[in-house]
C-alpha cells in the first residue's frame, strides 16, 4: 500500500466508540442481507442468472446502448453521451443554463460523485441540494459520502444532531433520529417545491423499452422528477440491460442484497418525459470502455451498487469509506478505481485487502472480487526498484533450504535493528507483531522432539 | 467523431459477442393471495386491509379518514371515486399544479398490480392525477382488486398493463417513504407518505 494511502487511512480511521458503531451498523446490513437471502428460495439461482445477464449485456453493450438510445428518444427523451467527467459536467451545466435553472435538487448517484458534478455546478453559481437524507448530512457537513447506500454511516446521531442544530435550527441537544429526519424533511420539502430542475442517477436502463429505472427508499427521486419540469438522469454506460424480464431479476436481488428488504419503497420506471416536462439522459463512459476491453476485469462493470461487499469487508468495516479516497469504497471500489482513474495512489487500493473472499461470497452478480484484487496486484502493482530487488532476493532465498536457514538466522540476529528501519517501521505503524520466541521453528521443533 | 460515435466504436471494438444470454428465469412457485401480500407489506412498514367486498369499501375508507387529523385534505383520483362513491374526500382539482398539493393529508388512488413476494403496488402513471401526488401526501391509501395480485416481480413486469410504459412513469410502491440514514435506525416518512394502507377488494 502506498505511503500516502497508509497515512490517510490512519488519519481517517474511526476509533473507539465510533469504530464500534460503524462496524455494528455496517454488519447489521450484512446480517439483514443474509436473512433476506435465506428467506428467498430463488436467491442463489437469481445471483447466477444476474451474473449471466450482465455478462451477456456487457458483451453486447454497443447494441444495447443504441437500442436504448433509439427507444428512449422515440419516447421523447433526449440522449447525450459523455466521454468523461469534464464532458458530463459541461453537458449538465449547458442543459441547466439553457432552461435558466438556478435551483437543482439531486437524488443519489454514485456516478455524479465519481465525476465531481456537484462542485462543478456550484462553482458556476447553481444551488445544488442533495435530497437523500444521508447525502444531505454529508453535504451539510462538507464531506464526501462514506458508503454507497448509507452515505453518512460514519456519523453518530450526536454528530448529526449538532450539525442540524447549526445548519437547520433543530432543537439543541436533540439526537432523536425521528425528529432529526423531520427537521431535514421540512427543509427539503421547501427546496423540492422551489426547484427548477432535478438530477437523478438510474439503477438500470432497459434497452427494449427505453426505460430508466430509479430506485429509492425515501421517494426523493420521485419528488424531484415529478415536481421540476426539467429532469436530467446521469448514468454509466454499463447500466443498460436488455429487457423487462431481466429487470425483474435485478429488482429481486438489489434491495435484498443492500438492506435485506424484499424491494425498496419506490421503484420508478421512467420512459420519456412527463407531459409538459423535459427528460435528458446522459450516458457516461469515464473509463468504462477501457475496462470493457479488459477481459480479466470486465465483470467489475456488472456491479449494481448494492453495497453488500462493503458491509461484509473486514477492512471496510474497520477503516470506513473515507480511507479509500474515492467515490466508491470497499472491495468494488478497489477493483474499479485502478481501472477508472489515472491515480497512482488509487492503484494501491487492491493491496488494502485481506483477500478473505467474503466480498465474492455476497456479491449479487457474482463478481470474482477477491480474485480481481489479486489480479490487480499482480498486473499493476506500483513497485519501486527497491521492492523489486527485494522480491528477487526473496525468491532466491525461498528456493534453497540452506539460503532460507541462513537468512532466518541473519534476520533473528539483526531483528532489533531491522524493526527500527524505515520500511519495517512504516509497516508496523498500524500492526503488532507477537514477541519473538528467540529460536527458529525448526530448532524449537527439534527441542520438543527430544523432550518426548 | 462525436462522443457518442467514439464511445460506441470503442464498445464495439471491445466486445466479442461470444457470450450467450441465459434461459429465462423460472421462479419457485409462490402463492399470490392477499394474506401473503399483506405480510410483506407489513414488513415494509405498510398495512394491508382485506380483502373486503366492494359494498364495504365506502364504510372502511370513511372510517380510515375519520381516524386521522380533524378535517384533513383528502383527495381521491377519478378511478378511486368511481369505486368509493361520496364521502369525506374530494376529487383532485383538474389541471392542479402539483405544487398546490403539498398540504394533502390523504391521497386515495387505485393500484394496477399487487406483488405478493414484496408487498409492492404498481401505480400506473396514466391515472388522472399529478405525478407527484403519491409522494407529496402525508398518507397514501391504495385500492387494488385482488385479481391484480401476482406472485413475484417476474409476473409483475411481464403483466404491465398495455401502454403503461409509453410516455409515462410506472412506479412500484412498497410501504411508506423511509430512511435509515441516521445510525441505521428506521424512520418512516423521510420525504413522502408517513403511512401506507392498501385495501384489497374482492368481487
Amino acid at each position: 500500500m502506498s505511503a500516502a494511502l497508509d497515512r490517510r487511512a490512519l488519519e481517517l480511521l474511526p476509533s473507539g466508540e465510533r469504530l464500534a458503531a460503524h462496524d455494528a451498523a455496517v454488519w447489521a446490513l450484512r446480517a439483514k442481507r443474509d436473512a433476506a437471502g435465506r428467506a428467498e428460495p430463488d436467491f442463489e439461482r437469481l445471483r447466477e442468472q444476474a451474473r449471466r445477464i450482465k455478462a451477456h449485456s456487457l458483451d453486447h453493450l454497443d447494441v444495447l446502448l443504441e437500442r436504448f438510445e433509439s427507444r428512449a428518444q422515440a419516447a421523447g427523451a433526449r440522449v447525450h453521451f459523455a466521454e468523461d467527467a469534464a464532458d458530463l459536467q459541461r453537458i449538465v451545466l449547458e442543459l441547466l443554463r439553457a432552461k435558466g435553472a438556478r435551483r437543482v435538487v439531486k437524488s443519489k448517484s454514485m456516478l455524479t460523485e465519481e465525476c465531481g458534478l456537484n462542485p462543478h455546478l456550484e462553482r458556476h453559481g447553481l444551488e445544488v441540494v442533495d435530497t437523500d437524507l444521508g447525502e444531505r448530512i454529508v453535504q451539510l457537513g462538507d464531506e464526501p459520502p462514506s458508503h454507497i447506500i448509507m452515505p453518512a454511516i460514519h456519523r453518530t446521531r450526536g454528530d448529526i444532531g449538532a450539525l442540524f442544530e447549526r445548519e437547520l435550527g433543530s432543537a439543541p441537544g436533540d439526537t432523536d433520529p425521528g425528529r432529526l429526519t423531520a427537521a431535514a424533511r421540512r427543509d427539503l420539502r421547501a427546496r423540492f417545491l422551489a426547484a427548477d430542475a432535478a438530477i437523478t442517477g438510474a439503477n438500470f436502463a432497459v434497452a427494449d423499452t427505453g426505460t430508466l429505472v430509479v430506485v429509492t427508499n425515501e421517494g426523493n427521486a420521485d419528488l424531484g422528477m415529478s415536481l421540476a419540469k426539467l429532469h436530467i438522469a446521469c448514468l454509466g454506460i454499463e447500466k443498460v440491460i436488455p429487457g423487462l424480464g431481466d429487470l425483474a431479476v435485478f429488482l429481486r436481488l438489489l434491495a435484498r442484497s443492500a438492506t435485506g428488504q424484499a424491494i425498496s419503497a419506490y421503484t420508478s420506471l421512467v420512459t420519456g418525459p412527463r407531459p409538459g416536462g423535459e427528460l435528458h439522459v446522459v450516458l457516461v463512459d469515464n473509463g468504462r470502455t477501457k475496462l470493457l476491453a479488459d477481459p480479466r476485469h470486465r465483470s467489475a462493470l456488472s456491479c449494481i451498487r448494492c453495497g453488500a461487499c462493503l458491509n461484509t469487508c473486514p477492512v471496510f468495516r474497520r477503516a470506513g469509506g473515507h480511507a479509500y479516497g474515492w467515490a466508491v469504497p470497499g472491495p468494488i471500489g478497489a477493483v474499479l478505481a485502478p481501472a477508472l482513474t489515472e491515480s497512482d495512489e488509487l492503484r494501491a487500493l487492491p493491496f488494502a485487502s485481506t483477500l478473505c473472499g467474503s466480498c465474492t461470497a455476497v456479491c449479487p452478480v457474482k463478481i470474482d472480487l477477491h480474485d480481481q484484487l489479486v489480479a490487480w496486484r499482480a498486473s499493476d502493482s506500483p513497485r519501486s526498484a527497491g521492492s523489486r530487488s527485494l522480491g528477487r532476493l526473496a525468491s532466491l532465498v525461498f528456493a534453497s533450504p540452506l539460503a532460507y536457514r541462513l537468512a532466518g538466522r541473519a534476520v533473528r540476529a539483526l531483528w532489533p535493528l531491522l524493526r527500527g528501519a524505515p520500511p519495517a517501521r512504516a509497516w508496523l505503524a498500524a500492526r503488532e507483531l507477537p514477541e519473538h520466541p528467540g529460536a527458529s521453528f525448526r530448532a524449537r521443533f527439534r527441542a520438543r522432539g527430544s523432550q518426548q | 467523431m462525436s462522443a457518442r460515435d467514439s464511445i460506441l466504436a470503442r464498445a464495439r471494438g471491445a466486445v466479442t459477442r461470444s457470450v450467450t444470454p441465459p434461459e429465462s428465469f423460472e421462479p419457485a412457485h409462490r402463492r399470490a393471495d392477499f394474506a401473503s401480500f399483506a405480510i410483506q407489506l407489513a414488513a415494509a412498514g405498510g398495512e394491508g386491509v382485506g380483502p373486503i367486498g366492494a359494498a364495504e369499501l365506502n364504510t372502511r375508507v370513511t372510517e380510515l379518514c375519520r381516524g386521522l387529523a380533524p378535517s384533513p385534505r383528502v383527495l381521491a383520483s377519478d378511478a378511486a371515486l368511481l369505486r368509493l362513491g361520496t364521502g369525506p374526500w374530494s376529487p383532485i382539482p383538474s389541471g392542479a399544479d402539483p405544487h398546490s398539493l403539498a398540504d394533502v393529508a390523504v391521497a386515495i388512488l387505485c393500484g394496477s398490480l399487487a406483488v405478493a413476494e414484496n408487498g409492492a403496488i404498481g401505480l400506473d402513471g396514466r391515472e388522472a392525477r399529478p405525478r407527484a401526488l403519491p409522494v407529496l401526501c402525508e398518507r397514501l391509501v391504495l385500492l387494488v382488486d385482488v385479481s391484480a395480485l401476482v406472485p413475484d416481480m417476474h409476473a409483475a413486469l411481464a403483466r404491465l398493463p398495455d401502454g403503461a410504459l409509453a410516455h409515462h412513469h410506472f412506479t412500484f410502491v412498497a410501504g411508506p417513504s423511509k430512511t435509515a440514514d441516521i445510525e441505521g435506525e428506521l424512520v418512516l416518512g423521510a420525504h413522502g407518505p408517513r403511512g401506507l394502507t392498501v385495501i384489497g377488494i374482492e368481487g
